[in-house]
């Protein structure tokens, strides 16, 4: 179980972006994060990921403090950040550098099996498009099996086919293990397709404003009138966040292409 | 009549079938032939203007022109260049300048490589001794060729040094800032996969700063052998640049070139050899490659 205790984070410029964010997320539970641009999400992601630790607070995982990157957790970031010296099957297998060298190339080929690039395996980095280095960025840090992955806006530079296919494709590796993930991101329909929570945080400093279920069975479809509903709540919940009074017409779902990128 | 006229549209249908298949097969082949035919030619492009030089050169002389005394035409030059080699002269003098060249070369990149990974990666290092460096490099490194020579004598210790510290400031600044300028967002990806220090130098930021390296390196030699030749024109007894002082203290202008020539040759095959050990390690470089 991962328990983040009152998280608050202050930059040494004396920025406070982030004020005691509580939460407690049950393994196997898929959690999004979303909010406004400056509202922390990405503070607090690293601060779980122990990339960039909470100035106060505590983050546990099973009951181990979190001040530095850990074996259990796992990140994606938002560009594929695949290292270019390393050909796609050496990149999936960075993470697994301890392991013995027949049992690491099995994992590397299944997991690039699974994302659907067996054929990439001896390529390089920079011969792939955006959606394939990411779904690579996506095998390497699933193959040393993390017991929490952590998704830093990981489809924002993808072309809306490509993120609605990765999004379905990130749910179909979730069942494998059903690892823990806590998503940030910045677009509703994302969080809703995912996510068994979405957590809607404010700016100045970061917080937790407001915390809406998804009681949705999965698959989810996005056209049904039970998303909608939901959506329509998120998006009020990001208008208050923001401190916005929600006119008519901005309280109406919006159902125009792009308009789900809320930001 | 009708008959032949059928006989030509047959021979006209044939051709024109015989044209089809031409036409569907020639691009790829033309194509390729052409590109082979540009592998071959692309590198003699750039001898045209040196041997049109070259070849001008020797009809003027031989046409009586001028009288190439001084300035010896190609034929001159590759006869002195054979008779430099039949005697072994040549590739005596051309061991021991680049033996001068392997040693200075080979202590300039230990020590600027040393000095630079170390200023690259600890900020303490670099404000201690970066500033210092930086005054260094701006004097001429020809400057401290009286000094070398009170401190180390007029044999190879001098010259060795001399051709270190012109091989140093390249390679060390190239190091420092290669180290300096490694993507963030990678040493972000060892760290999130918890490498110790010295793996994330083995496998983050050595890939990532070879091919700077590299050019840093290419750098370095080229200056070694603009410093060797300052180190042997200032007193040696063998080397390149001694048949240099040799041909300009008799009066023979064409070993002086054949000796230039030699410097091009060892210089630029030198050079090569970086290149072709380093090329292995760079074929994952995203660069244009050009034609």
């Amino acid at each position: 179980m991962l328990i983040l205790e009152r998280i608050g984070k202050t930059y040494p410029n004396g920025v406070h972006a982030l004020g005691g964010v509580s939460l407690d997320v049950e393994l196997g539970e898929i959690v999004a994060v979303i909010g406004g641009s400056g509202c922390g999400k990405s503070t607090l992601l690293r601060a779980i990921a122990g990339l960039d630790p909470a100035s106060e607070g505590a983050v546990l995982l099973d009951g181990e403090r979190i001040v530095a990157p850990h074996a259990k957790i796992g990140i994606i970031f938002q560009e594929p950040r695949l290292l270019p010296w390393l050909k796609v099957a050496d990149n999936v297998g960075f993470g697994l550098g301890d392991r013995p060298s027949a049992e690491r190339a099995a994992r590397v080929a299944a997991a690039l099996k699974r994302v659907g690039l067996a054929e990439k395996a001896n390529v390089w980095p920079r011969e792939l498009s955006g959606g394939q280095a990411q779904r690579v960025a996506i095998a390497r840090a699933l193959v040393p099996r993390p017991e929490v992955l952590l998704l830093d806006e990981p489809f924002s530079a993808l072309d809306a086919f490509t993120r609605s296919d990765l999004q379905d494709h990130l749910l179909d590796l979730w069942t494998d293990a059903k690892p823990t993930l806590i998503l940030v991101t910045h677009d509703v329909d994302e969080a809703i397709v995912l996510a068994d929570r979405v957590m809607v945080m404010c700016p100045r400093p970061g917080r937790i404003f407001d915390e809406i279920g998804v009681d949705l069975p999965r698959p989810r479809d996005r056209q049904s009138a039970a998303f909608d509903f939901v959506k329509r709540r998120v998006l009020a919940a990001l208008d208050r966040s923001m401190q916005r009074v929600p006119t008519g017409a901005e309280a109406e779902p919006r159902a125009e292409a792009g308009a789900a990128l809320w930001w | 009549m009708a008959l032949s006229d059928r006989i030509d549209f047959a021979h006209a249908t044939m051709s024109a079938v015989g044209m089809t298949i031409v036409v569907e097969g020639s691009p790829t082949r033309e194509r390729a032939t052409r590109s082979r035919w540009a592998r071959l030619t692309r590198p003699a492009l750039g001898l045209v203007l040196p041997v049109t030089l070259a070849v001008g050169w020797e009809i003027i002389v031989r046409m009586g022109w001028a009288s190439g005394r001084l300035a010896p035409p190609p034929s001159v030059v590759f006869a002195t260049f054979v008779d430099l080699a039949r005697t072994g002269d040549l590739q005596r003098n051309t061991l021991v300048t680049l033996a001068r060249v392997a040693a200075g070369f080979g202590i300039g990149v230990t020590a600027a490589t040393i000095v630079g990974a170390a200023a690259g990666y600890s900020p303490l290092v670099r404000r201690l001794l970066d500033p210092s460096l930086q005054a260094l490099r701006a004097i001429p490194s020809i400057a401290w060729v009286p000094l070398f020579i009170l401190w180390l004598g007029i044999f190879e210790a001098s010259k060795v040094t001399l051709i270190a510290v012109g091989v140093f400031f390249p390679v060390y600044l190239g190091l420092m800032g290669a180290i300096q300028s490694v993507d963030r967002k990678l040493v972000e990806v060892g760290r999130a996969f918890r490498l110790s220090d010295v793996a994330m130098v083995q496998r983050i930021l050595l890939p990532a700063v070879l091919p700077a390296y590299v050019i840093s390196l290419r750098s370095g030699l080229g200056l070694g052998w603009m410093f060797v030749v300052a180190a042997e024109l200032m007193g040696a007894s063998e080397g390149l640049g001694y048949l240099l002082i040799d041909g300009q203290q008799l009066g023979k202008p064409a070993e002086i070139v054949a000796a230039i020539v030699a410097f091009g040759i060892v210089g630029k095959a030198t050079d090569w050899l970086i290149v072709l050990v380093a090329a292995p390690f760079l074929r994952w470089e995203d660069v244009v490659r050009s034609e």
